[in-house]
């Protein structure tokens, strides 16, 4: 009979409470919307399943949990603490990315930096709100809306904060739709929405082998510390343009990426155990990244406005929100915008520009908040 | 500590205006570059383009036929050495004949000799394969 009992006081019935079932919910929501409303799937959904694992009760000290040493999770967990898994993704995302569009309209990449201006914008008010400055760093870099630059960089700087900023920075990369547009709406007229962008020019193979080669240079010596984000980006990139490692080229956007977004999204899903995750702190990164992605889509907007006023050729500002890193669903939402407003207004390789920018500079925001707060 | 205060403590508008310059200035800089970058590519995919050519050209360019010049020969020798000879084979004689008569005489060079003779009309033919000595 002590035997049963014992078993039934270690079973999840008995040890769950409110907050696992929060959490419960929290990753049912996620699976929902990966599945029924396909949004951004491929991060939803292992996130939301691995908050399901992560959040089911269990007795500790029986080396299960992703807090416990030794446990299977905890050592799947060592990519994210470590951030090896944001290495990893950032190098198939530059075997993934065509800088074509960039490369033909370099001015298009100012809409990437005025987008970063959300992350300082949010350290300002973390550090008002009371964060502590590293703490503040961390939920800042939310606003480059940059999931594996947040993971990254909060691995870095605050350890203790990657469940809640990680299911933050993926929340509202997968709320782009939601987010994006009205403030996008807000903030232009109907005549800016219908500017057309020129044609772009033909890039050549050579511009393209060499632009790996000077964006790590430039870049990496500005802000040494985005290295492990920026040297394996522009790797995949040269290795995708070079043409001649086609097979690793390959194996980077596809396999490799996709066996680092698996045990990225599941085992930060699983790192939202509800004891750590239900926090007061939490609920004010939440509150932090929104404002965050939403002063860095208007600042993008905002800058291609004030662009135009100085230069002959008018830019469309609604490229400005796809200066915010994520790729691609803010360059498709801005797509979607433009063509709402004038069906034949294709901005969707503009935007994408932009977005490629984004990914450098949030890198870039991250070398330096790194940097700033080590 | 929380506000102004807190923001001022913690060096927050030093972070947030340095950290905001750097990126947007790095950010120009590299779209500068790039924006040059099509002026570099042409002038490499220049070079490239010339070296190429002047590898082709060397590849393709027709070698030169190195033919051996005939050494100078001297006409009237060859006729003064294969007269006799002449003679011996009859008024019209084969050409394989007189080759092989001046072989076995170790006279020199004696193709070159007969086919000096035969351009400068000393041995014409005769019809039937066969040759006569004319002076």
């Amino acid at each position: 009979m002590d035997l049963l009992i014992q078993f039934l006081t270690n079973t999840g019935y008995y040890l769950v409470d409110f907050r696992n079932i929060i959490m419960l919910l929290v990753g049912s929501l996620f699976l929902y919307l990966a599945i029924a409303k396909e949004y951004e799937p491929l991060l939803l959904l292992p996130i939301g399943f691995g908050v399901l694992v992560g959040n089911i009760p269990f007795f500790k000290g029986f080396g299960l949990g992703i807090y416990e040493p030794n446990s299977v999770l905890h050592y799947l967990y060592f990519g994210v603490t470590t951030g090896v898994y944001p290495s990893i993704v950032f190098l198939g995302l530059g075997a993934m990315t065509d800088f074509s569009s960039l490369l033909a309209m370099p001015r298009l990449m100012l809409l990437g930096a005025a987008a970063q201006m959300g992350i300082y914008f949010t350290l300002l008010s973390a550090l008002a709100l009371g964060f502590l400055p590293r703490e503040a760093g961390s939920i800042a870099i939310i606003g480059g809306a940059d999931g594996p630059t947040s993971i990254f960089l909060t691995a870095k700087l605050a350890p203790h904060l990657i469940g809640p900023i990680a299911i933050a920075a993926y929340s509202y990369m997968a709320l782009i739709p939601i987010i994006q547009p009205p403030i996008m709406r807000l903030l232009t007229t109907q005549k800016e929405r219908r500017i057309h962008m020129p044609d772009m020019r033909e890039v050549s193979r050579t511009e393209k082998l060499l632009f790996p080669a000077a964006g790590l240079l430039l870049c990496c010596f500005l802000a040494p510390a985005s290295i492990p984000l920026l040297g394996p980006f522009f790797f995949g990139n040269l290795m995708k343009e070079s043409g001649v490692v086609d097979r690793l080229a390959q194996t980077a956007r596809t396999a490799i990426i996709d066996t680092a977004t698996i045990f990225l999204g599941f085992t930060v899903g699983a790192s939202t155990q509800a004891d750590v995750f239900l926090t007061p702190k939490a609920v004010g990164i939440f509150f932090l990244g929104a404002v965050a992605f939403s002063i860095a889509t208007a600042s993008g907007v905002l800058f291609g406005k004030i662009m135009n006023l100085f230069m002959k050729q008018k830019i469309n500002p609604l490229l400005g929100a796809a200066g915010v890193s994520a790729v691609p669903g803010s360059a498709r939402e801005v797509h979607q915008v433009g063509l709402k407003s004038d069906p034949t207004n294709y901005l969707l390789m503009h935007a994408m520009a932009c977005n490629s920018s984004g990914v450098i500079g949030s890198a870039i925001c991250a070398g330096i908040l790194w940097s700033f707060l080590v | 500590m929380y506000g102004l205060e807190a923001i001022s403590a913690q060096n927050g508008w030093a972070m947030a205006v340095a950290g905001a310059l750097i990126v947007i200035s790095g950010l120009t800089v590299l779209s500068l570059v790039i924006s040059q970058l099509h002026k570099i590519a042409a002038f490499l995919e220049k070079g490239v383009e010339k070296r190429s050519q002047k590898r082709q050209a060397v590849k393709t360019a027709p070698k030169e036929a190195v033919v051996p010049k005939p050494p100078a020969f001297d006409t009237d020798e060859a006729q003064s050495r294969l007269k006799p000879l002449v003679a011996e084979l009859g008024e019209s004689f084969e050409l394989t004949n007189l080759y092989e008569l001046a072989n076995s005489g170790e006279l020199p060079h004696v193709h070159l000799s007969i086919r000096s003779l035969r351009e400068s009309g000393v041995i014409v033919p005769a019809g039937d394969g066969r040759f006569v000595w004319r002076d």
